[in-house]
């Protein structure tokens, strides 16, 4: 994580949106298939391990989010300290990686966290999306991944019209215009 | 543009997959040994029929898993969806 830059840096308000880049979140994603590699994530992070498509668990300092079967990603409710020893992936690393349970990817560099609050961010949102906002908005906790103007994005519902989008670094410029763009219009 | 009910994800729209081609084409257990025809019959060589076709999708925007879909080429109607290893439904 060396010379780590957000590339947006900034927050933009709207009279119904507020939209913010929140960096530097720590993002590990996690990969396996057994049991055990459950089991075993549900231990080291004292959180249920969401085995439901399209949910998440939460606790005071974590995100467990839910992408696939066998994939969930992980990230923080607080900013981190770039420059600290990062316990939490040590941790899983010797937990899960070195005994072959799964594998740990630190991916606070590839992803960009930006939380949109308000009561127009699906009207936003669904300016330019397949997915069908009306069950996951009143859904707490609920988590897409799907395509926002065409560009790969992952949405955890934290609260009532407050989500936190992930959007891979190379595409956050583009997208951020886009959202402000439409955001301004609404 | 159509739904597709994701066997792991739940219905999203079509914009989301990508299509992989024909199923359940059976690779050759020894290539080595085949001619140059039979190879390039089981490499190229597909029905691609107006009707009913049993096909590999692929959730690229969502959860990327590999599924199988039976649909009706000619009007794109999903008659259904299983996971990779299930044998199809219907024939």
């Amino acid at each position: 994580m060396l010379n780590f830059n957000t590339p947006i840096m900034d927050t933009k308000e709207f009279s119904e949106i507020k939209i913010s880049e929140i960096e530097p979140i720590l993002k590990i994603n996690l990969r396996g298939k057994n049991r055990d590699f459950v089991t075993k994530i549900g231990k080291e992070l004292s959180i249920i391990t969401p085995v439901d498509p399209n949910t998440s668990s939460s606790n005071e300092k974590l995100n467990l989010l839910w992408l696939s079967p066998d994939e969930w990603l992980i990230y923080s409710n607080e900013k981190i300290d770039l420059n600290g020893a990062n316990f939490l992936e040590d941790k899983l690393y010797n937990e899960i990686s070195k005994v072959n349970l799964g594998s740990i990817t630190n991916v606070t560099d590839h992803w960009i966290m930006i939380n949109l609050s308000g009561t127009k961010i699906f009207e936003l949102l669904s300016a330019d999306c397949p997915f069908n906002f009306n069950s996951f908005k009143n859904s707490k906790g609920a988590v897409v991944q799907t395509l926002v103007n065409h560009i790969d994005v992952v949405i955890h519902n934290k609260n009532i019209n407050n989500v936190n989008l992930f959007v891979r670094r190379s595409f956050t410029n583009h997208l951020w215009s886009w959202l402000n763009d439409g955001a301004s219009r609404l | 543009m159509f739904l597709i009910n994701c066997p792991y994800c739940g219905e999203r729209d079509q914009s989301e997959f990508t299509a992989g081609g024909e199923a359940h084409i059976v690779r050759p257990k020894q290539p080595t040994e085949l001619s140059d025809d039979q190879w390039a019959e089981f490499l190229f060589m597909r029905k691609n029929i107006k009707g009913v076709q049993l096909e590999r999708w692929n959730h690229a925007h969502g959860c990327r898993k590999w599924f199988n879909m039976v649909r009706d080429t000619s009007n794109d109607k999903i008659h259904a969806v299983y996971k990779m290893g299930e044998k199809p439904p219907i024939k």
